[in-house]
């Protein structure tokens, strides 16, 4: 398919906002949705729907094997065994599942150390920061040394010698758009448990969990096209098998009684409860759409608009941009602009120009406070504004984003 | 909703700063992380002076500056009936247009339902200040 033409599959890009076209640069928070996958969804709620894997009636049968026919595309797109595969509401859920099974499990003990950066999305932070309270164990963040915000490779190192029991690490921050090494970060700790956040990676990047050697791979699907709601956890064989669930309830057990309970094989014992099925049948077919696009493709489309948007913004004065400046810097632009608070200038380019941005502290307060201490603003307002982009995604969009900042920048007087 | 009286008032410098041996009270918006440190001084349930602290968006720092301006020299009851009636402009309610004043220019915000929260930082901050000190 050529992304000249996947526009078309877009409908609420046509649709005007405040008079304008839609600009949507919002793509970080949350992607537009195609026709071919909201048919799908609609296709199975209208045609097959029943509960999974429970009654012997032909649509349970039908919901079944679309459910599980989901599974094999995301185990094939990952490399992984359709074992490894856990379907779970999204990425948060999934970290949240994997810190409190590794602790019930005892992987996970008093006083071992866990590493995760200080560029990680809350989802990645609180879990851990807190559950450490709770179990005795200590979390340790690799702080950037880079460029406002850039995470180098010799941060990592400094805790080669501390031995982590765990690194659990983004592989693409959601504020400063740095992909992160993780061939590298694997090759600094082999022994940990090494766990990746895939939420802002997976959308633009298909990974060989084989051949990367992880441990645990999250993602979300609506980050990538997707329904919301629905989330993949990949997990090694080797942990899921012994690893107590997360959930307990129906569909997770094999046998229950007055005085004990097993559990069914994995990966349906970390899947309690219905399962958010639709949202499941449509990952599938997001996986599918975005393979016939081709990740190399859309890897280089957003390479192109990320490089494109970067020269055009460090062309305005007092515009400050977070991250590295290099290849490593992908998708997600934050910035700020001297004299404007983001949120004036996220709320001017939706009213006056149609343009889609995120500003806040985009679930990344630590990183904010690191930001602030650097930032060479004469106020730093505790956010930032992000512009982030994926296929349907044009340099015209970009013109239109930075024509919108500059008229902004004159009505604010800035000089 | 971004008139002159909004850029003007946001960045009025006067009510700006602290007061000493006033009443203290934080706030925070969670969803953007911008602060106010609001200083109140009353006498004999009359607001004499009041100030704030903090930075935030154009819309919060012009109903900060809006606020302050406006209960300075009035009763702890009167603030109360000028909370209470910003309160219903946001809400798209009736309200009283003589009591707010300028204020009333701003009742706009009542459709951008996503800035409410800039726009009553300072005014929740206030409510909460008097919550704990009559």
């Amino acid at each position: 398919m050529l992304l000249s033409s996947i526009r078309n599959d877009f409908p609420v890009l046509f649709r005007t906002i405040n008079g304008n076209r839609l600009v949507y640069l919002d793509n970080a928070a949350s992607t537009l949705k195609p026709k071919p996958i909201i048919e799908k969804i609609s296709d199975f709620y209208l045609k097959h729907y029943s509960n999974v894997h429970r009654a012997v009636h032909t649509l349970s049968s039908e919901s079944t094997e679309m459910m599980e026919e989901s599974r094999n595309i995301l185990a094939s797109f990952l490399n992984a065994k359709k074992e490894e595969i856990i379907f779970t509401s999204g990425t948060t859920m999934s970290i949240n599942l994997i810190v409190e099974s590794l602790i019930r499990n005892c992987f996970l003990k008093e006083n071992d150390v866990v590493l995760i950066s200080a560029v990680e999305h809350h989802a990645n932070f609180v879990p851990w920061v807190r559950l450490s309270k709770f179990h005795g164990f200590n979390v340790e963040f690799v702080k950037p040394s880079g460029r406002l915000g850039t995470l180098e490779e010799q941060d990592f190192l400094k805790f080669k010698e501390l031995k982590p029991k765990v690194v659990s690490i983004t592989g693409h921050s959601n504020v400063t758009g740095q992909e992160i090494n993780i061939e590298y970060i694997k090759s600094i700790f082999p022994e940990a448990i090494l766990i990746v956040d895939g939420a802002q990676l997976i959308p633009h990047k298909k990974i060989d969990v084989k051949k990367l050697n992880v441990d645990f791979l999250v993602f979300s699907g609506h980050k990538m096209l997707g329904p919301t709601g629905v989330g993949v956890l990949y997990g090694k064989e080797k942990y899921l098998e012994v690893m107590e669930p997360f959930l307990y309830g129906g569909e997770m057990i094999d046998r229950v009684s007055f005085s004990d309970v097993t559990f069914n094989d994995i990966p349906y014992k970390f899947e309690a409860g219905t399962p958010n099925i639709a949202g499941i049948v449509g990952f599938g077919k997001t996986i599918k759409y975005l393979e016939n696009i081709g990740f190399i493709e859309i890897k280089n489309h957003i390479y192109d608009l990320t490089f494109y948007a970067l020269e055009k913004l460090k062309e305005i004065d007092g515009l400050e941009i977070y991250g590295p400046l290099d290849e490593r810097h992908l998708g997600i632009i934050s910035f700020n602009l001297e004299g404007v608070h983001p949120h004036d200038l996220a709320h001017l380019l939706d009213e006056k120009f149609g343009v889609a941005v995120r500003s806040g502290h985009h679930c990344a307060q630590p990183l904010m406070g690191i930001l602030k201490n650097e930032s060479k603003l004469s106020v730093f307002p505790n956010g930032t504004c992000r512009v982030s982009f994926y296929v349907y995604n044009t340099n015209e969009d970009i013109d239109i984003l930075v024509e919108g900042i500059k008229k902004i920048k004159e009505w604010f007087n800035v000089q | 909703m971004y008139n002159e009286l909004v850029m003007d008032y946001s960045r009025l410098k006067k009510y700006k700063g602290k007061i000493d041996n006033a009443i203290v009270q934080e706030g925070k918006n969670i969803s953007c992380g911008d602060e106010i440190i609001l200083y109140v001084k009353l006498e004999d349930n009359k607001v004499i002076d009041a100030k704030f602290e903090g930075i935030g968006c154009a819309i919060s720092q012009a109903s900060a500056n809006l606020m302050i301006e406006n209960i300075i020299g009035k009763s702890l009851e009167e603030v109360k009936e000028l909370i209470e009636n910003v309160n219903l402009m946001v809400n798209g309610s009736e309200y009283d247009k003589e009591k707010l004043g300028l204020i009333s220019e701003l009742s706009e915000i009542k459709n951008y339902p996503m800035r409410i929260k800039c726009f009553l930082l300072a005014w929740k901050t206030l409510q909460l200040l008097i919550k704990k000190n009559t």
